[in-house]
């Protein structure tokens, strides 16, 4: 696997152990919720790819490709198949085959939960080659290390969290690793393998789109640096068209490639790499002042075609303009007017300086550092991780999820800030340089001798350096160690901290902690799940809000309207409609879909934040989107702007269904003896409408701390009962008395001592 | 007109079954218990031999209609000795089964005797009425028959039937009758002639669990490393009064006592030495079960997601380790006597609708035969492959209908296996490990570039 022709086989054994190590490191850390839970499947997007998984399993792939769930988007039905990047199922789908080969019978559940964990370790290997390209292969232990651990990458790879970014981080390091090595090389076997890993990277991720953006932006940044070279002709060529044809055969992208915006970049800086090398081929040929002018008029030309090209395309059709979520990235205010069902997900908000520190601690500080020292000693691949960077710290700071794509290209300029601060402190005390000296030197001095012998710069720096280095003294120098040091070690401390802390929570399974440490476990998710899968008809039709369809059809395995994959906003909006109106109109929509369960998660009695109420506004919002004429986000606000619960909350709120079925019976309960009945914990409020009445609806089942209230829909005829009249009531009774006629026999002892033979049964007849 | 024909054809079977009454019920005292969701029926037969030769068997028929229902009989002597019953068929009782009890000691001619036989039904308890709401009681219903159905004249009869309330709604009463707290003594009758039948109707207020286990599904695992895994699938159902209406948790969270239909948790009984227990569903693990530890037992209180109203179903995945010392035996020439329990325990009085056991047996097995405490139905053996097995492991399975607690008892399978099968997989693996690395050797070693500068750039 490590191609490190090494001489010693020291250095090449340490490089082994410390990037085994980070691999345990990374994988351990990340068990914290198997640890403390168990076994079990995280949060909402991965249920839905758990379930896809353990289809696939089941009925073999092609059986997948074609699935056509009809449990999901009732009564549209989604084509899961063509819907869905299959890297990740296929993933693990083989790696279960494989383990199946071998007689090992795991259960597929537990290869989800422990793919990503698994796969950080391919990732920490992947950045080590990447870095170790870039810099030095001291930098890509570093890199490695980093990586493994840190908080912005594990939050979305802990064990249970069986997620599409869990591998699509190593690919994207890997396409980049070979990417790098490609340009550097200039071998066609290793764009076609660039290309075959972006074809991985594609089946797993829609993030590939950044893939698809940077590896041109970098070429196009080359050629402007008029850094054109054969290598990178012959490496973008070849990667560009494998990578096109490799990416268009996943069913979900299809034509994307060559008909929308996202992807036009790569074709022009295509064409334009072509020009260049026309021009290039021409000006060997032809004279200075000919090629001169050619090249202005050429250049000038080939730029409007391609741009003209391009908007004429997209005015005509052929190309699909930006979606949505990218034009979020340029303009954050923009998914907030035009998409509320983007800026309702809380990963999609712009991330704040806070989240930053949290997430890469340390990092965040030295990776400038990283980038200035590449920026430095520029070559080919530099410029590529300083595009990498740059790119990836404004992407981050617009989408708290794109903090994803940051991590690692920090994590590798944190290693090269490292490296080169090791590389000069620690230096001069090894002037021996006995076998028993720091690896990260060893590989530096190596690698630099390696590398940089072209550039020609690198002797310079390490002059450079030894000059710097005669001013400090011995004993800053090994200040300037511990102190390094212990950051590093406050590093670990931190990312273990925010691990245990932050990332580790299945969100499924919560847990509370009384005054003596002692832990409750609250499973009320899978509780009321569980009743649904149990006790209802397996073709009962549940309707919840978007967040909570793919744990219905991953844990009760019934059929949703809505779901986490938010393709059809109307539909949204519909059920969205149904929470926010009264009870008679939402019976009738509810009826329109065939509802026979409605699930609401209430967070009032345990204090639960994330619960339907919290969310309300935003289903007001989509459903006024759709059906404005109906839903006016401003009815359920008090006359003073404010959402409120209790008794000054707007009549329309108090008396919408998605309020009336959380605080169904909830006004009787009292929690405690300071507060009244109907409490309200997460709201801190007395509830406003405490007398609520059901018409068409009843309480199904509510779970143990009332966190999720699932409700029967009712039949037409159950409301609608004709009135019965009054004779038939009497008939009842009668019926009754005379159940208890038989009762009354000598010997019989009941509960009332004053039985006198013969007369109560004449007073109770009367 | 139907209780005519019913008497007519009473009469008649009366007349056709008088022919072999050597044997007299000189005294019957039968206890019909209700107490729980199974019918317990013990009758204790003071029985003499009217005839001129010696008797070897008694016979007991059961009611027409009881057979379905019926789900253990067992007869003990005066002694507490366990005698055999034979199912017989005889074509003077009809479609109604027979069985055959071989008395211990002949009862000779003029000689009295004594026979206690125990009968178990499961589903004779009808709730009635059929469906309640979340805060009714829950009423049972049971039918029965006021006298010993018998081949044989009965001199005398008693029958006292248990239920575990004060509330009886209502009993049929063919007197003498009378009612005590929690029970009712219906008798004694005297001279009742063979296979008489008067209809018993009991209808009271029953909090007893009602819990059904439609389906276990039991696979007990044989390791010679020294570990026996079982694994137990249950379905089970809320067999009582149907859930009316809505479900309450307001409603219920106020209601504290604990005599309710529903159904919060019961216990599961394991082996003192299980470990390594655990209970879970699809979902993921069940986080409301307690382990105890007893002297002689481990007690799993096991608590569904869910408390179990009427007609709710749940179903689960219970697992635990035995050491196999205690139940593995190794006999002369490699011989091994597997003895294990048929069915385990999974709550008191419990009603198993249908058992499916299966035994793993290790790798390399030959020569098994298995034998049962009662009869079961085989299935066919099928094999199946677990941790690098390159050969199959044998599974011997087979199923039973209706099974209770009494059907707790031990099977036994031997078998003939080499030791040396241990060592399979440990040395498969080494030498997986072994001709791994030596490709890894043989390929550093190797230069497989085509061009040569390549070759001495990279060094």
């Amino acid at each position: 696997m490590l191609k490190i022709n090494s001489k010693t086989g020291l250095s090449s054994l340490i490089i082994f152990t410390v990037l085994l190590l980070a691999w345990v490191a990374g994988f351990s850390s990340r068990l914290f919720a198997v640890i403390r839970f168990e076994s079990i499947i995280h949060e909402f997007d991965p249920w839905f790819n758990y379930r896809a998984t353990a289809y696939m399993v089941e009925n073999g792939f092609y059986q997948f490709l074609n699935w056509f769930d009809e449990r999901a988007w009732y009564p549209l039905g989604r084509i899961v198949g063509g819907t869905v990047y299959p890297g990740l199922m296929i993933t693990s789908g083989s790696i279960h085959y494989v383990l199946h080969l071998l007689n090992i019978d795991v259960h597929i559940r537990d290869v989800c939960v422990f793919l990503a964990p698994i796969f950080s370790g391919l990732t920490a290997i992947s950045t080590y080659l990447l870095t170790k390209e870039l810099w030095s292969a001291g930098a890509g232990l570093f890199a490695a290390c980093f990586i493994a651990i840190v908080p912005g990458y594990i939050s979305r790879s802990v064990a249970g969290s069986y997620d599409n970014e869990g591998i699509a981080i190593f690919a994207l390091q890997f396409t980049y690793y070979l990417w790098v090595k490609s340009v550097k090389t200039g071998s066609i076997f290793w764009s076609c393998m660039t290309a075959l890993s972006y074809f991985y990277m594609v089946s797993a991720w829609g993030g590939y789109v950044f893939i698809i953006n940077l590896i041109p932006l970098h070429v196009f940044v080359l050629l402007l640096m008029g850094r054109y070279s054969n290598r990178l002709f012959t490496s973008y060529t070849t990667f560009y068209i494998l990578g096109l044809l490799f990416s268009m055969q996943i069913p979900f992208v299809g034509f994307q490639p060559i008909r929308t915006s996202e992807h036009m970049a790569a074709s022009g800086v295509f064409a334009l790499i072509i020009a260049v090398a026309v021009l290039k081929y021409l000006q060997s040929v032809l004279s200075k002042a000919e090629f001169k002018s050619l090249f202005i008029v050429g250049a000038s030309i080939s730029a409007g075609v391609v741009f003209l090209t391009v908007v004429v395309l997209t005015y005509a059709g052929y190309v699909a303009p930006w979606s949505g979520r990218f034009y979020s990235l340029w303009d954050t205010a923009y998914a907030k007017i035009h998409i509320p069902i983007i800026a309702s997900v809380s990963e999609h908000q712009p991330t704040t300086w806070f989240s930053f520190f949290f997430d890469l601690h340390v990092l965040i500080t030295t990776f400038p550092a990283g980038l200035w020292y590449c920026i430095k000693n520029i070559n080919d691949e530099r410029v590529f991780v300083v595009l990498y960077a740059l790119s990836a710290v404004y992407f981050a700071g617009v989408m708290v999820r794109l903090m994803l794509t940051l991590t690692p290209v920090v994590c590798m300029l944190s290693g090269i800030a490292f490296s080169v601060l090791f590389d000069l402190f620690l230096r001069e005390e090894d002037t021996p340089r006995s076998s028993e000296s720091d690896v990260d030197d060893e590989q530096t001095v190596s690698s630099n001798r390696r590398l940089y012998d072209k550039a020609g710069r690198v002797p310079k720096m390490k002059h450079e350096q030894v000059k710097e280095s005669d001013g400090i003294g011995a004993n800053l120098r090994s200040i300037i160690i511990i102190v390094m040091l212990l950051l590093l070690m406050l590093f670990a401390v931190h990312c273990t901290w925010v691990t245990s802390n932050a990332y580790s929570s299945p969100s499924i399974v919560l847990a509370s902690y009384g005054n003596d440490g002692s832990r409750q476990i609250l499973d009320d998710f899978r509780e009321a799940y569980y009743w649904l899968s149990q006790n209802t008809a397996d073709d009962a039709t549940v309707m919840s809000w978007w967040d909570y369809g793919y744990q219905i059809a991953g844990m009760a395995n019934r059929t949703t309207l809505v779901d986490n994959n938010t393709w059809n906003n109307s539909h949204i909006a519909l059920v969205g409609k149904a929470m926010s109106s009264n009870e008679s109109a939402a019976y009738e929509i509810m009826t329109s879909l065939g509802v026979d369960y409605v699930l609401v998660i209430f967070g009032g009695v345990i204090g639960y934040s994330g619960d339907d109420i919290n969310k309300f506004l935003w289903m007001v919002r989509i459903a006024e989107g759709e059906h404005p004429k109906d839903i006016r986000e401003a009815d359920y606000f008090t006359e003073h702007g404010e959402f409120r619960v209790d008794a000054e909350g707007s009549p329309t709120l108090l008396n919408c269904l998605m309020y009336k079925l959380s605080y169904y019976r909830f006004g009787e309960v009292r929690l405690d003896y300071r507060n009244p009945g109907g409490y309200d914990r997460t709201r801190g409020a007395v509830i406003g409408n405490k007398d609520i009445n059901l018409t068409y609806l009843e309480e199904a089942y509510t779970t143990e701390h009332w966190l999720v209230r699932i409700y029967r829909v009712k039949k037409p005829d159950e409301f609608n009962r004709p009135k019965i009249p009054f004779s038939k009531r009497i008939v009842k009774t009668q019926n009754f008395v005379s159940k208890k006629n038989t009762k009354r026999r000598k010997g019989t002892l009941k509960n009332k001592p004053v039985v006198i033979k013969g007369k109560k049964l004449a007073t109770k007849q009367s | 007109m139907l209780k005519l024909s019913i008497i007519f054809t009473l009469i008649l079977v009366n007349f056709l079954a008088r022919t072999d009454a050597d044997i007299i019920n000189k005294n019957v005292e039968r206890v019909i218990d209700l107490s729980s969701q199974l019918v317990k029926v013990s009758a204790t037969i003071t029985l003499q031999n009217a005839g001129k030769d010696t008797e070897n068997n008694y016979l007991i028929v059961l009611e027409p209609n009881a057979h379905a229902n019926l789900s253990y009989i067992s007869a003990k002597d005066s002694f507490k000795e366990e005698m055999k019953i034979t199912e017989t068929k005889d074509a003077k009782y009809g479609d109604s089964k027979v069985f055959s009890i071989k008395l211990n000691q002949p009862l000779a001619a003029g000689r009295t005797g004594s026979v206690s036989v125990e009968f178990i039904y499961t589903g004779c308890l009808i709730p009635y009425p059929l469906s309640i709401a979340q805060k009714d009681k829950q009423l049972v219903r049971y039918f029965g028959n006021h006298y010993f159905y018998s081949p044989y004249t009965s001199t005398k009869q008693t029958t006292s039937v248990v239920v575990n309330t004060r509330s009886i709604e209502n009993y049929s009463k063919l007197k003498p009758v009378a009612q005590s707290d929690s029970s009712i003594t219906y008798g004694p009758y005297n001279d009742i002639v063979p296979l008489s039948s008067d209809p018993l109707t009991v209808h009271f207020e029953s909090n007893a669990p009602f819990l059904t286990v439609t389906r276990l599904e039991r696979l007990i695992e044989v390791s010679h490393w020294g570990n026996i895994a079982i694994e137990e699938n249950v379905d089970i159902l809320h067999s009582g009064a149907k859930l009316k209406g809505s479900f309450s948790r307001y409603d219920y969270q106020r209601d504290t006592s604990n005599n309710h239909h529903s159904i919060k948790s019961y216990k599961t009984i394991l082996p003192a030495a299980a470990h390594s227990i655990y209970y879970r569903d699809s979902n993921g693990n069940i986080s409301t079960s307690q382990v105890r530890m007893r002297k002689d037992w481990i007690e799993l209180e096991l608590r569904p997601r869910y408390p179990l109203f009427g007609g709710w179903r749940s179903c689960y995945t219970l697992g635990y380790s035995v050491p196999s010392y205690q139940y593995l035996y190794k006999g002369d020439n490699n011989q091994y006597v597997l003895r294990m329990r048929l069915i385990d325990n999974v709550f008191d009085d419990m009603h198993v609708e249908h058992l499916q056991t299966g035994v793993v047996l290790p790798v390399g097995v030959t020569n098994v035969k298995l034998s049962t405490p009662y009869s079961v139905e085989r299935l066919p053996d099928s094999q199946t492959y677990k941790y690098l097995d390159t050969k199959g492991r044998p599974i011997i399975r087979f199923a039973k209908n209706n099974l209770v607690e009494q059907h707790i008892q031990d099977l036994e399978i031997t078998y003939e296996w080499q030791p040396v099968m241990l060592l399979h997989e440990p040395l498969l693996l080494s030498v997986a490990l072994y001709i791994l690395f030596v490709v890894v050797i043989i390929y550093v070693r190797l230069d497989f570039s085509i061009s040569k500068t390549e070759h001495l750039k990279s060094q």
